[in-house]
């Protein structure tokens, strides 16, 4: 195991080495967390390119620009490089950048294992790409057309790309999970005294619950692939019926994944959200106890309820009633969070710098996404919903408001504190409106789609479906270019500007606005005190 | 904090351990050799 | 290839059908269809009917939400000069919001649970020691198979190409699911390869086609109709190509159609049964008309195939090599591939399928495969 390497010294700071070495040998959490982003980052325009093409080829009935194979491979793509490439990178990006600034910590616990768990990505990364391209080289088998679920029969019938991805998502969850490890120890065991679990910061908590979530649920999908990879080469059953095993197994197994993954998703962007709003509105986060409860709660309830992605596959009326209960009690926590949003912007002094713009549209937006997630929840709807593009549109509703809007948000309020720079104001406004406008003209007509009977993942689609496919495609792309500006942005913040004080915003609290813009390479040696008024 | 408080770092790398032990827990109870057990539990019973 | 293909134009009546079909909850199937079309079962009702409850509440929600929202954007703001209220949180509803919210909001959890608990107990489970008609539907790439147990009546069901199908492709197929109305019909779900599901949204349910399970559903059309609906389960590559017609009509029209199919079903098989020997020109065009249904999906009308997925006929080993071979391949299939076995298929339909393919395009074996020569290889 990697854990025996920390039993070496920890580098001293003697000399920071410079170069290719700096990054490559990093063990500071602030060189570490750059690199995260920046994966993030690049994976994010792979991710938004093969978006784009999907939605260049539904933009008219009738097959145009690709094969139904390469459709379904770039279908199967984006999702994973969005999820595993860029969201996850990118939250834990900010949860090395910020949790031991925030905790008043020099580093990470663990600061080899956090050189070795980012280091294993842009393998991933590479193994995931290559799972992509194989087949279009003579023997590369046939094309990814499963989906990121990766339901097997299908699954066991693609050729050898099949295996790359496997070995993929085992990178990317070793990754993730010697990250989450790595958080827990730094949260737990690093803080600086005075700091008491119930003082830590709000972005704090989230990681901590995220991170054992992620222990708890990357195993299971580790495991289910593997089984996948055994009855593709070696012969076994698990998910084949004519050998006796259970094609639905799988389909579990994935879920108990992947439902609580939507949560690792969301979560950071939550914390995110607890630092931007009371900055911007001037007042503490209202109800800090509150949400810390509904974040353990939507933990625990989201572990136990998985099969609300499988109503179709024809459970036993219990077993059905039970997790539409559950998925729906959910609501109650959500909520909580969304309320105790608002509650903080009421009677708020609010300025609307782009961190806030996009922390209002989160609200919005992430409350539609809920209230179309209760719908999806009711069984017998659903059983109209499921598969339709109303999911599409619903999870995109979730996720990219609930996930990358945060991470962007994050990245606006804390780039200068990164960089040193003020970012240009004006022009992280132009970004915020044009790209919130594009995703609402991408995904708002998708609920009517999905609604008049069209199916997701499919290529081709009857002229009943052209008008709002159209609307959609268009929205797509003016969202899918307008990150070319965010990418204009941050390299011009790196670059220069104004200078940034070390409190870059007005109303900010909490410890890692007590030193500079930029920090320098080694913070918080010795601990911070903490005062009651600098806990968030 | 002194990071490099020896004592500090053992109960950094146990905790790290005993999370990483419950990864592999969960990895292997994953694999499904329980459905048997639980055949041969109900078997047995009769 | 796009007919309806809208400009700008376009948009203005879609807009006012927006707010039209927002306002009319029990609006029917607007001309750009953003809603569930109208149920044609009295199930399908009830799961519109719910389907219109969550909606309804999550759209007041929302709206609750907004105003909310917006009004502090409005008033709450720095550059107005509201000066911020420190101790919000300090005061008693910011000491006891954590109680009241959850309790609220599960108020409205209660509601649509208990509704949705409701609905779902009439809808889930086949009504027990009720005569039911059994229709078992099977998914394969990329067709449908109906199976009227009761009848002993068995409907291949392909889509229609865009050229016989114009406004209606992938929405049409070449022989429907043909309903009876007013009969409680059970569905029997199971799949040939890999996972598809039935949706048709008329019905209100969908369902997936596993392999080795047979899952059940059940509904009983009120109206006579053509309802479409499509494959729903992403199945491989063409996913696209699985729509599902039904044709709800009256008991009577349904008796008269069984008979049909029937009487079809007896000349197939009378047909096949003959000792004749069968001449190559016979074969070939047989073989074409069912090559061109059941094969061309995959290995194409030109025999080019789709590599590497889907092997070229045209020139290939098997094809062109020893017949035991060729036999094996179609009557058994290949495991672990999209190739399934065609052993289903009776003698002579083999036969007039292995004997076009072995004699259509540049594959010149001469071969006349003879239905007895099929009934050995088996």
């Amino acid at each position: 195991m990697s854990h025996t390497s920390t039993l070496h010294d920890v580098p001293h700071h003697h000399a920071n080495p410079t170069g290719w070495r700096r990054w490559l040998f990093s063990t500071n959490h602030k060189d570490i967390g750059t690199l995260y982003l920046l994966f993030a980052l690049a994976m994010l325009f792979m991710g938004g390119a093969s978006a784009m093409l999907i939605r260049a080829e539904l933009f008219q009935p009738g097959i145009q620009l690709l094969d139904p194979d390469l459709y379904n491979n770039l279908v199967t793509n984006h999702a994973l490089l969005m999820i595993f490439g860029s969201v996850m990178p990118a939250a834990a990006g900010l949860a090395n950048w910020m949790i031991p600034l925030m905790i008043g910590a020099p580093d990470m616990a663990l600061p080899r294992m956090n050189n070795l768990s980012f280091w294993i990505l842009p393998a991933a990364g590479t193994m995931l790409i290559l799972s992509f391209v194989v087949p279009f080289f003579p023997g590369g088998g046939s094309q990814i057309n499963t989906g990121w679920t990766l339901y097997p029969p299908l699954s066991i019938q693609v050729g050898m790309s099949m295996d790359f991805l496997i070995f993929a998502i085992h990178l990317l969850g070793i990754s993730s999970v010697l990250a989450s490890i790595n958080i827990i120890v730094t949260l737990l065991n690093m803080r600086a005294p005075g700091m008491t679990l119930m003082k830590m910061p709000i972005f704090c908590w989230t990681w901590l619950v995220t991170a054992f979530l992620l222990i708890l649920v990357v195993p299971v999908l580790a495991g289910g692939v593997t089984m996948l990879l055994f009855d593709r080469h070696f012969g076994t059953s698990f998910f084949d019926a004519a050998g006796g095993g259970d094609p639905v197994l799988f389909q579990h197994l994935f879920w108990f994944f992947g439902h609580p993954e939507v949560y690792v998703l969301l979560l950071p962007s939550i914390g995110v959200l607890s630092h931007v709003i009371p900055t911007f509105a001037r007042k503490p986060l209202f109800g800090y106890k509150s949400m810390v409860g509904a974040m353990i709660a939507v933990g625990t309830i989201g572990m136990v309820v998985w099969a609300h992605h499988q109503y179709t596959i024809g459970m036993s009326l219990g077993a059905v009633s039970y997790f539409m209960i559950g998925t729906i009690i959910i609501s109650i926590p959500v909520g909580l969070m969304i309320f105790n949003f608002i509650a903080t912007m009421w009677r708020g002094a609010m300025s609307f710098e782009t961190p806030m713009l996009f922390a209002v549209a989160i609200i919005l937006m992430f409350t539609f996404g809920g209230l179309s997630g209760v719908m999806l929840a009711v069984v017998p709807a659903d059983m109209q919903y499921h598969d339709s593009m109303f999911v599409v549109a619903h999870f995109h509703y979730v996720l990219m408001p609930g996930a990358v809007f945060g991470l962007f948000a994050g990245v606006f309020y804390w780039l200068p504190k990164w960089t040193g720079h003020m970012y240009d104001e004006r022009l992280g406004k132009i970004f915020f409106w044009i790209n919130v406008t594009g995703f609402n003209l991408t995904f708002f007509p998708q609920h009517f789609l999905g609604l008049a009977g069209m199916p997701r993942r499919i290529i081709d689609y009857n002229v009943m479906f052209t008008e709002f496919n159209v609307i959609s495609s268009i929205g797509a792309m003016i969202f899918g270019f307008s990150h070319l500006l965010l990418l204009y942005i941050v390299i011009k913040t790196i670059r220069g500007g104004e200078p940034a004080p070390s409190r870059v915003w007005e109303g900010a609290r909490g410890l890692e606005w007590e030193v500079a813009s930029p920090p320098p390479f080694h913070t918080w040696e010795t601990p911070p005190p903490i005062r009651q008024e600098q806990s968030a | 904090m002194n990071p490099h408080d020896p004592q500090l770092r053992r109960k950094n790398i146990r905790l790290a351990l005993i999370l990483s032990g419950f990864a592999l827990l969960v990895l292997i109870t994953s694999f499904p050799f329980w459905q048997n057990i639980f055949q041969i539990l109900g078997e047995a019973a009769k | 290839m796009c007919r309806r293909f809208t400009t700008v134009s376009g948009l203005i009546p879609l807009i006012t059908g927006l707010v039209a079909g927002l306002s009319v909850t029990h609006s029917t199937q607007a001309e750009y269809g953003i809603n569930f079309p109208p149920p044609a079962a009295d199930v399908a009702q009830e799961i519109y009917d719910i389907h219109m409850l969550t909606m309804q509440i999550a759209t007041f929600l929302l709206l609750v939400v907004f105003s909310i929202v917006i009004y502090s954007l409005y008033f709450h703001r720095k550059s107005r000069g509201y000066p911020a209220d420190q101790q919000f949180h300090n005061t008693w509803f910011g000491n006891w919001s954590w109680v009241i919210v959850p309790a609220l909001v599960l108020g409205v959890d209660l509601t649509i649970a208990s509704n949705a608990d409701a609905v779902l107990k009439k809808v889930w489970d086949v009504p027990k020691g009720e005569k039911l008609m059994d229709v078992k539907v099977t998914g394969h790439q990329w067709w449908w198979e109906f199976d009227y147990l009761d009848y002993g009546i068995k409907v291949e069901s392909r889509y229609t190409p865009q050229e016989q199908a114009g406004d209606l492709y992938l929405r049409e197929v070449d022989n429907r699911l043909v309903l009876p109305t007013n009969t409680k019909i059970r569905f029997l779900h199971t799949s040939a390869d890999v996972l598809h599901a039935f949706w048709v949204p008329e019905l209100a349910f969908k369902k997936d086609a596993i392999p080795g399970y047979v899952t059940e559903t059940w509904s009983e059309l009120n109206r006579e109709g053509v309802f479409r609906g499509q494959c729903a389960e992403l199945c491989g590559t063409w996913h696209s190509r699985m729509p599902l017609v039904v044709e709800s009509i009256s008991e009577e029209k349904f008796q008269a159609w069984v008979a049909d199919q029937q009487a079809i079903k007896v000349a197939a098989a009378a047909e096949a049964a003959a000792t004749k020997t069968w001449s190559r020109e016979e074969l070939m065009a047989k073989g074409k008309t069912l090559y061109e249904t059941k094969c061309a999906a995959c290995h194409q009308l030109t025999g080019q195939g789709l590599p590497p997925a889907f092997p070229p006929l045209n020139g290939s080993a098997i094809v062109n090599g020893p017949i035991e071979a060729h036999f094996n391949l179609v009557i058994n299939g290949k495991p672990g591939t999209a190739m399934q076995a065609w052993g289903s298929l009776n003698d002579l339909e083999i036969a007039a399928i292995i004997t076009y393919e072995r004699n259509a395009w540049d594959n010149r074996t001469g071969d006349t495969v003879q239905p007895t020569d099929v009934a050995l290889a088996r």
